[in-house]
């Protein structure tokens, strides 16, 4: 266990060096506190404005920061050979990929941390801080931690260019799968085409159920069963990410 | 004496695209003892790195196996013991070559009240004292090689596989290293040294194995390795075409250097030679036993 996380430590202090991490969190961080301003203009709504324009930037910011971090950080150790001294210790592979991974979403973590805290202060200074804030900002951890897992996997096979790419169709098609594919898809007449859309569907990770800002915005009760409904299938679908990445990397030639 | 590391067979096989297959290492087998300094040896392509990244389990043989302290190099435990430095180690940039070495003492596992210790004296060992605080983006490529040796040789390891450790130091730099080679040595320790700096593996290698397209052409001490190549050379006046074709046709090359013919053969083959020019009534002007440099032997077996 301490290999993973000395492997972790290290990623993490190499991602949060990472101009992408600092423009992102900082970029995110003047969306949220800019958002002080737009809710000025919207006379008795202020609040729902604040934590609607506030937790959709949390939520994009962490997606973005976890494909772009998670995508490349494995390759990017490959092609600059600095794995090398570190796995010819005596580690497995398995420690290694999950040290990457665990330092990974500590640098995505670390900017929303920073960015979360940013907001639980504008909304205390409104008096409008409440238990779930923290339950919307937990699952979006668990969101950002799915979406890595995601791209991380995706990186084992492919450059990490397409990872990219990949990893954020994956990401958008996650978030609007609901909403909008399902629609597509139900009204595909081509029994064939509609097979492998439902294919595709069901593959795709449901990032829309640990979005909890409707909740937030509009005060609405969550069911415990939900939570966990949802809790469990992050966990789960992370896990199965995580096992291929490491079962594709087992066998990877460096 | 059992061997620290045992190589049987081992075979890799690159698939190429469309369809074709290249053998970057051929049923290799060799042992190297505990305590010997082994020198590894061949061209570019020859095979010396697939080896390494083999015994490291960085990539899969085709076929055979390896063993380091007699455990299957599939399993991580065999690294246990080994440090390993990569030919032009990369390090990352922002960490310095005290941070490096530390982080590597803590993968070896050495026990927490040592580390500072072992970091210090590694870091000494290696000449980078005034520099361990100092980040690696600011280290020249000589001083980062000195930081790989040092996380090489933190945690003792007792195997120690070298990729040309001598890449980019300066004469003065390599004249250390090879030092500190038979420093650790003389501590009990094996040494697994890939080289194409010929002088350095004679000097300091106890057995050498010369590897060319992926097979082992040679093997034994540098005297050995060398001894297999001995030529004499000859010297006589003008040849006549007779014993021309005769000296080619038992090996010998012959060339003129200020009127004299200088014939160099096999020392196996040197009475037949002096026989023929007596026959042919030419002056024996001298016979020299000529010593094959290991340069010399490393090209004849290259080739």
């Amino acid at each position: 266990m301490s290999s993973v996380l000395i492997i972790a430590k290290t990623t993490m202090l190499e991602n949060a060096r990472k101009q992408v991490f600092h423009v992102v969190t900082l970029l995110t961080l003047t969306v949220v506190c800019a958002s002080v301003l737009l809710s000025v203009f919207t006379l008795g709504v202020q609040v729902k404005i604040l934590k609607d324009l506030c937790m959709t930037s949390i939520l994009f910011c962490g997606g973005i920061l976890a494909v772009a971090l998670a995508s490349t950080a494995l390759p990017s150790e490959i092609e600059t050979r600095t794995c090398y001294p570190v796995l010819a210790r005596p580690i497995t592979r398995t420690q290694h990929i999950l040290g990457k991974y665990l330092g990974t979403i500590s640098t995505v973590y670390l900017g929303l941390a920073v960015i979360g805290i940013a907001f639980a202060v504008l909304l205390a200074a409104r008096g409008a801080l409440d238990g779930l804030l923290i339950l919307a900002l937990v699952y979006a951890l668990l969101e950002v931690a799915l979406v890595a897992a995601v791209a991380f996997c995706l990186s084992v096979f492919s450059t990490p260019a397409v990872a990219v790419m990949i990893s954020l169709l994956v990401f958008i098609a996650g978030s609007v799968k609901i909403g909008y594919f399902s629609h597509l898809v139900n009204g595909i007449s081509n029994p064939v085409i509609k097979g492998a859309g439902l294919f595709i569907y069901h593959l795709i990770p449901n990032l829309e159920s640990f979005n909890f800002k409707d909740a937030l915005v509009h005060q609405l009760p969550v069911p415990e069963a939900y939570l966990a409904q949802v809790a469990i299938y992050g966990v789960c679908y992370t896990a199965f990410m995580l096992t291929v990445a490491t079962a594709a990397f087992a066998k990877k030639e460096l | 004496m059992q061997p620290i590391i045992s190589i049987t067979n081992l075979t890799k096989v690159y698939k190429l695209k469309r369809g074709g297959r290249k053998t970057a290492v051929d049923s290799l087998t060799f042992e190297v003892r505990p305590g010997e300094i082994f020198g590894f040896l061949g061209p570019n392509g020859a095979g010396k790195t697939t080896t390494i990244k083999m015994l490291l389990g960085f990539i899969q043989p085709t076929a055979g196996s390896a063993e380091i302290s007699g455990i299957s190099v599939e399993n991580p435990q065999a690294r246990i013991n080994v440090g390993y430095l990569p030919e032009q180690p990369y390090f990352y940039k922002f960490m310095t070559p005290r941070e490096i070495v530390a982080m590597h003492s803590s993968l070896a596992g050495v026990p927490r009240q040592d580390r500072r210790t072992q970091i210090e004296q590694v870091i000494e060992l290696v000449g980078l004292g005034e520099l361990a605080s100092t980040p690696i983006s600011k280290l020249s490529k000589g001083q980062v090689q000195r930081v790989g040796l040092a996380q090489s040789l933190v945690g003792n390891p007792q195997v120690l596989i070298l990729d040309e450790p001598a890449s980019g130091l300066d004469p003065l730099g390599r004249r250390q290293i090879r030092d500190l080679l038979i420093s650790q040595r003389e501590t009990g320790k094996t040494i697994f040294l890939s080289s194409h700096l010929l002088s350095e593996i004679e000097t300091v290698c106890d057995r050498v194995a010369v590897l060319a397209k992926g097979k082992l052409m040679a093997i034994g001490t540098p005297e050995e390795i060398k001894q297999g190549g001995t030529r004499t050379t000859v010297t006589t006046t003008e040849l006549t075409p007779e014993i021309m074709s005769e000296i080619k046709a038992a090996g010998g090359t012959t060339h003129r250097i200020e009127g004299e013919t200088v014939i160099t053969i096999n020392t196996d083959e040197v009475f037949t030679v002096i026989d023929s020019l007596r026959k042919a009534g030419l002056p024996l002007l001298a016979v020299t036993p000529e010593q094959e440099s290991l340069e010399e032997a490393f090209l004849r077996l290259a080739a």
